[in-house]
């Protein structure tokens, strides 16, 4: 019930307690695996460690999800450092020895973690439901568990998320305008436009014109349903056709935000579209840290010229990770006119009003 | 890399996307406006009442989650050599282009021990910081402050507080509710109210600690750190 209760919270910042968490028996060389302390991401990751014995470190991230939080700068490592130095880690267990989450390596910098604590870190699973694998493998992240997945599952999670309040709260302001029965079939078909975006969401081709075709065809198909049960019962008129059409507008843009919000798949739709990541082969060392912190299998190592390579350019969602974590900068964004951003920028500022940082360095 | 190029005409919902989506995006920008509505336009007052309590020339002082830099600004024109330090590189940003009379660090509270001596600091200040931490981090800031601070050396801290009486609690809980919502809506700023430290500050080995209202839930709490 009280997951019910957060997951349909989600939008909203939602604090965990910071600090250690025993999770079953652990002792004093049990891993040590860092989180932020959203609730929806501490519930989880605790309910698919079930069976481990293991120390979960949640660091203070707001209460805002790992992947948002690192790419906003509110999971850095400072707040890494501030888990291990404030949580009483370094007397419970003998190693000095952290296991990050994939997708913190937009805000969190690995190395200034082990020099200010010197706890190492390696690069866990970008996926929670992996953690078990990944431990059991001796701390190896699988090629496809460094890929950002958004299953049937959690996509209908997604949909239950604004179906939950956005249905009731519909049926309720349009009640006393269009009455009860035109109000439920309005609320219906917003339900239906939310969850066919969520259901067939591999398949839209969201990144044409920011997703505005897929938006207006979904809007469509829902006042289209809802204009024919509309007919069907004898409830249509132009009124009631009016309503129908702004629901079904209202219901698809709020929608939308939250599509422009699934970052991890979708480049960001605040920041300009005009760049790419680039590789500067002279300044790369082949140490393959951007291809383990990449959600998306854009780079691969190139064993014979010890050499990173931008294999899939076309997946990229310019989120950054791979340049924070470069230890030898052989990586940044180049804008199509020229103008470059270099990593010591994004680690400052993230991907924040990065359509600015191109013209005004720091 | 295979874009679409971008459309000049955007779509209303485009449009509003964007528009929530910025507003996310650069809160450090509209921090000042956001801390000056929720505190009725007095927190100027707090910054200077700070920097008179500690600052002068000839003094070190530190100022912890200096954010936009009102409190140090304040110090460093009092003569004093200020040193703010902030985890947020945004926040120091706009610090640094008010003022270069201080020198700006991106540094945690609980990372002050890797940058600062033992006993090297006549004063450590910080605004409206403190309740952004957790209590184990307000703990380990504390300490830490005391092994920083000289013998004698002030620590000043402001912060949003509830008020001392009940009937007080109950009106400022109602008069804040709207107040924190709108300037949540307009600048995505917002505060909380810090736990009353003066216990904490007395187990940890502070002195003289004394606190100062200069509205009912809003605290300047000094303390020294003993010879």
């Amino acid at each position: 019930m009280s997951s019910l209760f957060d997951t349909m919270l989600r939008m909203l910042p939602h604090r965990a307690p910071t600090g250690l968490v025993a999770v079953g028996n652990p002792d004093r060389s049990s891993p040590v695996l860092l989180t932020g302390n959203y609730t929806v991401t501490v519930q989880r990751v605790r309910r698919v460690l079930a069976g481990q014995s293991v120390w979960l470190l949640v660091a203070d991230s707001n209460g805002i999800n790992v992947w948002c939080a690192s790419g906003g700068g509110h999971l850095t490592h400072h707040d890494v450092i501030s888990a291990i130095r404030t949580s009483g880690v370094q007397d419970k267990v003998d190693h000095r020895h952290l296991i990050l989450p994939q997708l913190c390596a937009t805000g969190v910098e690995r190395s200034r973690i082990e020099d200010a604590t010197g706890w190492t870190a390696t690069w866990g699973p970008a996926s929670a439901e992996d953690i078990p694998a990944f431990l059991d493998r001796g701390e190896h992240t699988a090629r496809q568990e460094r890929s950002v997945r958004f299953p049937l599952r959690d996509r209908l999670e997604m949909a239950a998320m604004w179906i939950g309040p956005l249905v009731p709260s519909l049926w309720l302001v349009l009640w006393p305008i269009t009455g009860a029965a035109p109000a439920a079939i309005d609320a219906g078909a917003v339900a239906l436009i939310v969850l066919a975006l969520y259901t067939l969401f591999p398949w839209l081709p969201l990144e044409a014109l920011r997703g505005f075709p897929v938006y207006l065809v979904l809007a469509a198909a829902g006042f289209g349903v809802g204009a024919g049960l509309m007919t069907l019962t004898g409830l249509l008129h132009t009124g009631t056709l009016l309503w129908l059409a702004a629901a079904c507008v209202v219901g698809t843009a709020i929608a939308s935000i939250d599509v422009a919000g699934s970052t991890p798949l979708l480049a960001s739709s605040v920041n300009p579209s005009d760049f790419v990541v680039e590789l500067i082969p002279d300044r790369c060392t082949g140490t393959a840290e951007c291809v383990l912190v990449c959600p998306r299998e854009v780079l691969v190592m190139d064993g014979h010229a010890r050499k990173v390579q931008i294999a899939r350019p076309g997946n990229c969602i310019l989120c950054a990770a791979c340049i924070v974590q470069c230890p030898t900068d052989a990586l940044r964004f180049r804008f199509d006119d020229g103008h470059v951003v270099e990593p010591d920028v994004i680690r400052r500022t993230r991907m924040n009003l990065l359509g600015k940082r191109k013209t005004v360095p720091l | 890399m295979n874009r679409t190029p971008p459309t000049k005409q955007a779509s209303t919902i485009e449009v509003v996307t964007f528009a929530f989506m910025r507003r996310l995006e650069s809160t450090p920008g509209r921090y000042d406006r956001g801390i000056a509505l929720l505190s009725g336009g007095r927190i100027g007052s707090v910054y200077q009442r700070i920097a008179e309590l500690v600052a002068r020339p000839g003094v070190d002082v530190l100022d912890i989650g200096c954010g936009t830099g009102g409190v140090s600004i304040a110090c460093a024109a009092r003569g004093a050599t200020v040193v703010g330090i902030d985890r947020d590189a945004g926040m120091l940003e706009i610090a640094a282009s008010k003022s270069g009379a201080a020198e700006w660090l991106e540094l945690d509270a609980t990372e002050i021990e890797d940058r600062f001596e033992p006993s090297s600091l006549d004063a450590i200040v910080s605004c409206l910081a403190f309740s952004e931490m957790p209590p184990q981090v307000q703990d380990y800031a504390l300490s830490i402050a005391l092994s920083r601070l000289r013998s004698g050396g002030r620590l000043v801290i402001a912060d949003e507080t509830e008020p001392e009486t009940r009937g007080q609690q109950m009106l400022y809980r109602i008069r804040r509710a709207p107040v924190v919502a709108l300037t949540w809506l307009l600048t995505q700023t917002t505060t909380r109210p810090v736990r009353d430290l003066r216990a904490a500050l007395s187990e940890i080995g502070f002195a003289e600690i004394t606190t100062e209202r200069p509205w009912p839930s809003f605290q300047i709490v000094v303390a020294t750190k003993p010879s």
